[in-house]
């Protein structure tokens, strides 16, 4: 069988992406069709940059989820002969595959492991964000609503975590000395308890009035929260649903670790800001604990700027993943992490330069993706 | 004929958005003659700041010029280059903003900025524009003027700051002057001063300016004539004189009824507001503009052709846009429907004796380390309020009205002193710490219509929550009726429920904050400058529902301002505040009426009042209001009194005055002897009435 040519290649990955480009075509259609009533999301149709961010971002979690479907060969198997193959080489003893991006230094199809390491980045960049924001709006409310001495040792702390070099301190999470010493699983812990008293507090704060309604929330709370946790953080959960790997927990707990005091400090300053608005006010004079102001009467009006601030931050996330799978700090060596692929291509880049080039450039649409979002949503969001 | 410096003739200005072209100016045509005041007023939207920004091609990328001409002497400015333009503006025509402090460059010394004018326009060496400089600073009557040439913006109170401002504009000798809202943001007595420089400014060096301002009051002590906006048209222009007493046209005459000028009461001669609102500019109708909104309107004759300007033959050029100035009887005196009798004031509702408030301000707060020094903000404060009664607190910025306000709601907690709500102690207590009843019963309405409703959540479950935590109601079924029930207390239609607070304007948002705060029948309810951040015929519908509302639930109101017309019309009793002392207390007749105390006299003067029939005696004070971190030792007052001379032994300085009772209630706390409070003559006067839209008492 002959080689494909550039031309050739480029039309098998576009047919490979075909489930991508429908679905892209559904939500895209969809939400043009409604966009009057989606809010801010749906003023974003407005924005060029908005757009070109949303659909580089759309396109990614799209491959991450129909990622079994664009794979042409099974991302960790090597075919002999098959090594540093130049894109578009057949593969040897299968009619009609090929590996369209090449093989790389084991021979494994560099298209194929570029596709479904979208799963990883999209698996954990956004709840690793997720549970940052958590741990940032819980402690960060508090902290800006009362001041004082509460603010000062908060912010002290979050200072002493953002002045630490965060490679170093991705390095001593992840070494096995620092985690025998069980240091990750007891920050899981402590990291993972924020969600449950995130929501536990904006129902209670809420529903305080009516009892029967905050029962039942409160329940439902609880014991989902609390399974999760149990399985999320120590690996417990009695039926088994919840599980993380546990090195997966590592480099997730780290994410959350890092991202979670510049998330207090946005949500701080926004508070100190937004506290001092009649409405706060209003709301103190007819009686309402602290805590519901916080979460009812403050935080939505800070959703502004955390959204923008979330999209930002899940592609500085998705950087950090690279940067630590670049490091050997991935999550597991064999899987294909962009940051993992690039390293190992690294290494023979002035004679095969195709096996780091995909996942690079996979990384970085990705991550411009969503700061062309963050942008746009910006834009829009102060126009109205 | 004498040229006029600016003439505008028929100007259009639009604003293009990406859809459409919104019309902000619509046939718009004024003359500024030299040496003369033209006043520009109006609501705001209709179009004041859009005319000015027009003269001086500041209309940003957005803005369009799509018909008629602006003449600055004679010469069409839309034919000029934009070199020619740069040569005109800032030397020839300057503007004045509203917000000093962001019309000055926070990073550079103001010395440089004076500077900056004569060099630029007119190549003059340093040496001589430092000396005009300083001359132009004692023009403008700032003390010390070296010590100010080396200061910051900041350094610097805000009245000092538009000084500095006009100093900037009068530096290049310009022929006309633009004033966009000079004093808006400055305290009364501030105000007073300003007003009185500009207007002797005006006489001496004869420059044309063009003062826009939403307060006939200002724009009767400063103009000569007048041009009254409505949506975007000019409705009436005329001389001063004329158009205050022989208006012609129906919004002007809605304005003044809808201000409360000395002769209106809230009992026997309620404000008349303007129904309705300001349409929208894309949904203006067509002929006349306030059509919809006036009582005079004819089908046929009102929207049959858009209506242009006309003669008037009462006045000397005097205009209006009525298609039927001789059809209406002008001099008839408007209906009041509001007419009502008094309420009697029951039992004492809120008794307050000596409350002291201090707060503590260290420098350095993370280290506890630096002096800690006092703001003493509220200092033997000592009132009664009964109920059904309104009692005014009147003050400037600064004198800890709002601060007494944040006791009273157990936002603070006093210092020292008894506050009694009914027989409960209140001002020891946080709110937190309050049981709901006594929350409830003690509610606030806002100052910012845009501040007081939480833009994330629907009016309707704003209300509902307020219900909800005053334990009213059951169930949310029950909440919800009463809800609606609010709705209609307040004179909004119930489909208000659903909607998000952007989607209101000032006025129905301010109508929510009095819904909310009458929601738990509260005893006691604050109201913080309620009306002053709205326009003044929203003003008048608003002051009028408050009190609507008061006194069919008998409720005390503690009426918080700085607007003397304001409280003299809606007010039983009134608390003057300087510095966080009472300095005088009594009826609203005793205070308005002499002895005064010398504060209250100044005040007196300096608010504007918009009838020409009022003669007012003219005290202007000297200086700022002293800091509050840094307050005066003796009298509070005492670095700007003009009695200060009058009492021996410099006995101001020294000591606190006592209070002097003069009759029963009525409190002045100074040092004067009784016999010269006594000789005192009244501030405001009010001439024999010859006016015939505001027959005076």
């Amino acid at each position: 069988m002959e080689r494909l040519t550039g031309l050739e290649i480029t039309a098998q990955i576009l047919i490979q992406f075909t489930p991508v480009w429908i679905g892209l075509a559904l939500i895209l259609a969809i939400s043009y069709m409604f966009k009057k009533k989606l809010g801010l999301y749906g003023k974003l149709y407005d924005s060029r940059i908005g757009m070109v961010g949303l659909i580089l971002v759309l396109f990614w979690a799209l491959t991450a989820i129909f990622a079994d479907m664009i794979v042409t060969m099974d991302p960790l198997d090597q075919i002999s002969g098959m090594k540093n193959k130049k894109p578009g080489t057949p593969v040897r003893g299968v009619e009609g595959a090929y590996y369209l991006l090449g093989g790389d230094n084991l021979a494994r199809d560099i298209f194929s492991r570029m596709v479904m390491g979208s799963r990883t980045v999209l698996a954990i960049a956004p709840a690793a964000t997720i549970f940052a924001f958590m741990v940032g709006i819980t402690l960060g409310l508090p902290a800006g609503y009362y001041g004082k001495r509460l603010d000062t040792v908060l912010s002290f702390i979050a200072n002493l975590v953002l002045a630490f070099p965060v490679i170093l301190l991705f390095y001593l999470l992840v070494t096995p000395e620092v985690r025998s010493t069980g240091v990750p699983l007891w920050l899981a812990g402590v990291l993972f308890l924020f969600p449950i008293i995130f929501f536990v507090m904006l129902f209670y704060s809420r529903y305080k009035e009516q009892p029967q309604k905050l029962m039942w929330m409160l329940a439902v709370t609880l014991v989902i929260g609390f399974w999760a946790y149990s399985g999320l953080a120590f690996n417990m959960d009695p039926l088994g649903v919840f599980y993380m790997d546990p090195n997966l927990l590592n480099i997730f707990v780290s994410v959350v670790f890092v991202n979670s005091p510049t998330v207090f400090r946005i949500v701080r300053g926004l508070t100190i800001d937004i506290k001092t608005r009649d409405y706060v006010a209003a709301a103190q004079t007819r009686g309402e604990q602290p805590w519901y102001i916080m979460l009812w009467e403050v935080l939505p009006n800070a959703r502004g700027p955390l959204i923008v601030d979330f999209c930002l931050r899940i592609g500085y996330t998705t950087i950090l993943l690279g940067t630590l799978g670049f490091f050997g700090l991935g999550v597991s060596p064999e899987s294909p992490d962009w940051g993992m692929t690039i390293n190992e291509g690294r290494k023979l880049l002035p004679i095969y330069p195709h096996l780091a080039l995909p996942p690079a450039l996979a990384l970085m649409s990705l991550v411009l993706g969503l700061n062309l979002l963050a942008d746009g949503l910006r834009e829009e969001s102060l126009k109205d | 004929m004498t040229e006029p410096i600016l003439e505008i003739e028929n100007l259009h200005i639009s604003f293009m958005t990406r859809d459409t072209e919104i019309p902000a100016v619509m046939d718009f045509s004024c003359s500024v003659m030299p040496g003369e005041v033209m006043g520009l007023v109006g609501e705001s939207g209709c179009g004041k700041s859009t005319v000015a920004l027009g003269i001086m091609r500041d209309l940003s990328n957005k803005g369009k010029i799509t018909h008629g001409r602006i003449k600055y002497r004679g010469r069409d400015m839309g034919d000029m280059s934009p070199e020619e333009l740069r040569q005109i503006r800032g030397s020839k025509i300057a503007m004045i903003y509203q917000e000093p402090m962001a019309s000055l460059n926070p990073a550079m010394r103001i010395g440089r900025q004076l500077m900056e004018v004569p060099i630029i326009h007119e190549n003059v060496s340093k040496e001589e524009a430092y000396e005009r400089s300083l001359q132009m600073l004692e023009k403008v009557r700032l003390p010390d003027p070296p010590r100010v040439m080396e200061a910051y913006p900041h350094q610097i109170s805000g009245g000092q700051q538009q000084r500095i401002v006009i100093a900037m504009a009068l530096l290049s000798n310009p022929d006309l002057l633009l004033l966009d809202e000079p004093t808006t943001a400055l305290d009364v007595t501030v105000e007073a001063g300003i007003v009185e420089l500009i207007k002797e400014l005006g006489r001496t060096t004869g420059t044309s300016m063009l003062f826009i301002s939403h307060n006939l009051g200002l724009i009767l002590e400063t103009c000569d004539r007048i041009t009254v906006m409505y949506s975007g048209e000019a409705v009436e222009v005329g001389n001063v004189k004329d158009v205050f007493d022989r208006m012609r046209h129906p919004y002007t005459q809605g304005l003044f009824n809808s201000i409360p000028l000395p002769g209106t009461d809230k009992n026997a001669r309620p404000l008349i507001s303007i129904p309705g609102q300001l349409p929208l500019p894309h949904q203006r109708p067509f002929g006349c503009n306030f059509g919809p909104r006036c009582s005079h309107f004819k089908e046929g004759v009102c929207n049959h052709r858009e209506i242009p300007m006309q003669d008037v033959d009462v006045g000397d050029r005097h205009q209006s846009r009525c298609e039927r100035i001789n059809d209406i009887d002008w001099n008839a005196e408007p209906e009041r429907e509001n007419v009502s009798d008094p309420v009697p004031p029951g039992e004492v509702v809120l008794s307050i004796r000596d409350l002291k408030k201090y707060y503590s301000v260290s420098a350095n707060a993370i280290f506890g380390g630096g002096d800690a020094r006092t703001v003493k903000a509220n200092e033997s404060i000592t009132f009664d309020a009964r109920s059904a009664e309104t009692v005014a607190i009147v003050g400037e910025s600064g004198c800890g009205k709002s601060t007494l306000a944040k006791v009273l709601l157990g936002l603070e907690t006093k210092t020292e002193g008894t506050v009694l709500l009914g027989n409960v102690e209140i001002g020891d207590k946080e709110v937190e710490q309050r049981g709901t009843e006594t929350v409830s019963s003690i509610q606030m309405v806002f100052q910012n219509p845009f501040d007081t409703l939480n833009p994330s959540h629907t009016v309707g479950s704003q209300i509902i929550r307020t219900l909800e935590k005053f334990n009213i109601g059951n169930t949310q079924d029950e909440r919800r009726e009463r809800m609606l029930e609010l709705l209609d207390l307040v004179k909004l239609p119930r489909a208000f429920e659903a909607r998000m607070p952007r989607q209101l304007s000032g006025g129905q948002k301010q109508r929510i904050g009095v819904a909310r705060a009458f929601a738990g029948q509260p005893k006691v309810v604050v109201a913080d400058e309620p009306v002053s951040a709205l326009d003044v015929s929203v003003q008048a519908a608003v002051t009028q529902l408050l009190m609507e509302i008061q006194r069919e639930a008998k409720t005390t109101m503690l009426f918080i301002s700085h607007d003397l017309s304001v409280v003299r019309y809606i007010s039983d009793r009134v608390v003057v505040m300087y510095l966080g002392h009472i300095v005088e207390q009594g009826t609203t007749d005793e205070i308005f009426a002499p002895p005064y105390h010398p504060y209250t006299e100044a005040l007196l003067s300096a608010i504007p009042i918009a009838d020409t029939s009022v003669e007012k005696k003219h005290i202007v004070l000297e200086g700022d209001i002293p800091s509050a971190l840094n307050p005066p030792t003796g009298c509070p007052f005492q670095t700007r009194c003009r009695y200060k001379d009058q009492v021996p032994g410099g006995l101001c300085e020294k000591d606190v005055p006592p209070v002097q009772t003069l009759a029963s209630g009525h409190s002045i706390k100074c040092h004067l002897a009784e016999d010269i409070l006594s000789r005192m003559e009244p501030v405001i006067n009010i001439k024999d009435a010859e006016t015939e839209a505001v027959p005076a008492e």
